[in-house]
């Protein structure tokens, strides 16, 4: 029996020896954090939670340049979603702490991750950022409705409609179909105060930096969430509060899937590492087959009842 | 070692297990089976309900809680439960673990309902389904998403190497039922056999990949799932314990078995089973631990909320599961073996309900239960899962028997039950003779 074990662990290692070498060879430049490409023509929003009145004027323009119903549910008569859901791509929220201190509004949509966690899980592409704007969009044909986008979104932007028969994802798109026309994205267009802007990811950041910079004090921790959290996203924000309060979790620099699927990514690089495990199965299970049929044989000698492989 | 004892079956107070052999004189239809197929046909109803009003009508599931018992009990817990080809067939092909060998039909089998049943309900919970059609294009895949790996693969696993390895006890009874079935079937048989060592080797790369995506997919959900199940290691995790359960699934139900069916129970065979799952359990457990060490996350075992519970519940199910087999290695004993299984495999599918319902966190209010309808319909699949089982058992050579019962059942069919026709084992009146190749001529 220990023999053939050690003739197993010999004969895998033989190939995943080398294989493992390259990947520890390769660890260094694995482990530090990949720069993630930014697409040549990033567009994105820039959202100023210190100019924001709360008008929700936006909520109303995007369902209407989106061409969605609008959400009545609560009351029947009123557009008042409470959350985003199956047709509500864009929502004002407040935080409103209890101890009085400052409250804020928050715009809340996708953020169009530079390295997204929902394309990153979404079997069939149907999630899938747009290689020039970086705007991520969902196809309708490609998507098998698993839900997992509304798991793994670290910000729980895409909603699933829950009620018919063919069922769909919903999540801001950037208006990419008003882009195409040359039109700016409905919220930006409707903002009475240009609490929410619309333009190119490094004009945004420009933008940003000078409103910090003129206005020193006002804005937290002096930066714009989006530049490297989750490893940059291309909606950006400014806040006079913590953003966590304004539902924008510190993630970090790494972007949530180059953090989560490192190792996984690396075991099925190119296939390697499998299809090395595959050969040295098959060649073990020949042996072993061998001897179980002979086995087998001498047992329907034996007994003379059919052999049972 | 191989033929050392050439008399063994004369050895009447150790039982050997030497030939499967399948379960006479039970009939198929019984109060049981009317009730298991009375589900399956409500959850059938149901699920044309399901595809006509969509995901939220028929289940609790909500824009926090994106899936279901469908998807995180049927499909994350039972398919571990199902894996003993993996886990069986790779202690006994590749590590020659010889006597495993009488459970592998057993394993084969019940891998293969637990895969077929969840994959169909993960069609079912799909809310787009016929996009699916995406899977014959490999240049589509997201080759990067878990999920994409976990569908695909799974498919792949079932619809091949899974349900190839099952045919050899179908062949198996169209040879014995006929004998004019027998040269097509002979040379049927060799084909197989000469494709064996690919189609097994291929039963245990593919279940290894696809087992440790499933716990690869919670990876992404990130600090929504509590630090006591959140960790790089969840593959293995989940891959672990799909070992250890599916040993506890495969024997367990072996013994039940030959409890219900009034079998001798080879403990030579079970002992040895039950050693490879306790070592199985305390390394799987080790690791666990340690990770959750080194991570620092072990202080949140000792807060007084519903996640240390769980986290205990399961730990210790576990570990008195893993000390019950290894007491029951002693004293030969298949009561707190049994015990020791069922605990055990509680206690893994616990762990793997876990990181999706029991410690998913997504915000503070969210809350799931399933609703009834979407209870029902998971309930139906599992009954038709035992359906199969059922009738596999009765029908087929799958449950290892003492050589004496394949002769008890020959004269069973030819004395007892001669009128049966279609329903024995046998061609009518076949005693097992003229069993060679050369006096085939019948
Ligand atoms: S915010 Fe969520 S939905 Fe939007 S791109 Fe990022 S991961 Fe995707
Ligand atoms: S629900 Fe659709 S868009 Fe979301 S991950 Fe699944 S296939 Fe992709
Ligand atoms: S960009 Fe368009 S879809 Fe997105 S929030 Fe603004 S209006 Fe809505």
């Amino acid at each position: 029996m220990a023999i053939t074990r050690r003739e197993l662990f010999t004969r895998v290692g033989k190939g995943a020896v080398p294989a493992a070498v390259a990947a520890t060879v390769g660890v260094d430049t694995l482990q530090a954090a990949e720069p993630i490409p930014v697409p040549s023509a990033a567009v994105g929003l820039l959202y100023d939670a210190t100019i924001c009145i709360g008008c929700k004027a936006c909520v109303a323009a995007c369902a209407e340049a989106n061409d969605t119903p609008a959400d009545t549910r609560r009351d029947f008569l009123h557009q008042a979603p409470t959350d985003l859901n199956d047709v509500t791509r864009n929502i004002i929220k407040l935080y409103k702490p209890e101890d009085g201190s400052e409250f804020s509004f928050v715009k809340r949509q996708c953020m169009h991750c530079l390295d997204p966690a929902c394309a990153a899980g979404c079997p069939f592409q149907a999630l899938h950022k747009d290689p020039e704007t970086g705007v991520i969009g969902w196809t309708p044909e490609k998507c098998i409705g698993c839900r997992y986008c509304t798991i793994t979104c670290p910000y729980h932007i895409p909603r699933f409609q829950w009620a018919g028969f063919n069922p769909r994802v919903t999540k801001c798109e950037l208006c990419r179909h008003r882009l195409e026309q040359g039109l700016k994205p409905g919220c930006t267009s409707v903002c009475p105060t240009g609490a929410v802007i619309f333009g190119p990811r490094p004009v945004l950041l420009l933008e940003g930096k000078r409103r910090i910079q003129s206005n020193p004090g006002r804005y937290y921790q002096d930066r714009i969430y989006g530049e490297h959290d989750n490893g940059g996203t291309q909606a950006l924000y400014l806040s006079h509060v913590a953003f966590e309060k304004l539902g924008l979790p510190e993630l970090g620099p790494e972007s949530v899937p180059a953090r989560t699927l490192r190792w996984q990514r690396r075991f099925y690089q190119y296939f390697a590492l499998p299809a090395v495990l595959y050969a040295g199965l098959v060649q073990v299970i020949r042996k072993s087959i061998k001897g179980h049929e002979e086995e087998a044989h001498e047992r329907e000698k034996r007994t003379g009842l059919r052999a049972q492989l | 070692m191989s033929s050392a004892t050439p008399a063994t079956t004369q050895n009447q107070s150790k039982p050997r297990w030497e030939r499967y052999v399948p379960v006479y004189g039970f009939p198929v239809v019984n109060s049981f089976f009317v009730v298991l197929s009375l589900l399956v046909i409500v959850a059938f109803v149901l699920t044309a309900y399901r595809e006509l009003a969509g995901l939220g009508p028929v289940s609790g599931m909500n824009d926090a809680y994106g899936w279901g018992i469908w998807k995180t009990f049927n499909v994350m817990v039972l398919t571990a439960l199902g894996s003993g080809a993996f886990a069986v067939g790779i202690a006994a092909w590749v590590f020659r673990r010889k006597r495993m060998h009488s459970l592998m039909r057993m394993a084969l089998l019940t891998s293969f309902l637990a895969y077929a049943c969840g994959l169909l309900l993960l069609g079912i919970d799909a809310g787009r389904p016929w996009n699916f059609y995406w899977m014959v294009f490999p240049w589509k895949w997201n080759l990067h998403s878990p999920l994409a790996e976990v569908a695909i693969c799974m498919s792949i696993y079932a619809m091949i190497p899974l349900a190839v390895e099952n045919i050899p006890p179908v062949l198996e009874r169209l040879w014995y039922f006929d004998s004019r079935l027998r040269p097509v079937v002979t040379i049927i048989e060799r084909r197989l056999h000469y494709f064996f060592p690919w189609i097994i080797a291929a039963a245990y790369l593919l279940p290894g990949m696809h087992q440790s995506s499933l716990g690869a997919l919670m990876l992404l959900a990130g600090e929504r799932v509590h630090p006591l199940w959140q960790t790089p290691w969840l593959p293995l995790l989940y891959l672990g314990a799909a070992s250890f359960m599916s040993f506890g699934c495969v024997a367990g139900t072996t013994m039940l078995c030959c409890l219900v069916w009034k079998r001798a129970m080879d403990m030579e065979v079970l002992d040895e089973a039950a050693r490879i799952t306790a070592w199985l359990i305390f390394g799987w457990l080790g690791l666990r631990l340690l990770d959750i060490l080194f991570r620092g996350a072990l202080g949140t075992a000792f807060h007084f909320d519903r996640f240390a519970a769980v986290f205990w519940l399961e730990t210790l199910s576990i570990a008195i599961g893993g000390w019950l087999l290894v007491r029951s290695l002693r004293f030969h004993d298949p009561q707190p073996m049994f015990v020791g299984y069922v605990l055990s495999s509680a206690g893994g599918m616990i762990y793997r309900f876990s990181p999706t319902t029991l410690a998913f966190r997504p915000n503070p209010e969210a809350l799931y239960f399933p609703a009834t309808i979407e209870i029902l319909v998971s309930l139906g699949f599992i009954s038709l899962g035992v359906l199969g089982f059922l009738i596999a058992v009765k029908r087929l050579a799958i449950l290892p028997a003492p050589l004496q019962e394949w002769y008890d059942m020959a004269s069973y069919f030819r004395f007892r039950r001669p009128y049966i026709r279609w329903t024995g084992y046998f061609k009518f009146g076949f005693f097992g003779e003229e069993e060679s190749e050369a006096s085939g001529s019948d």
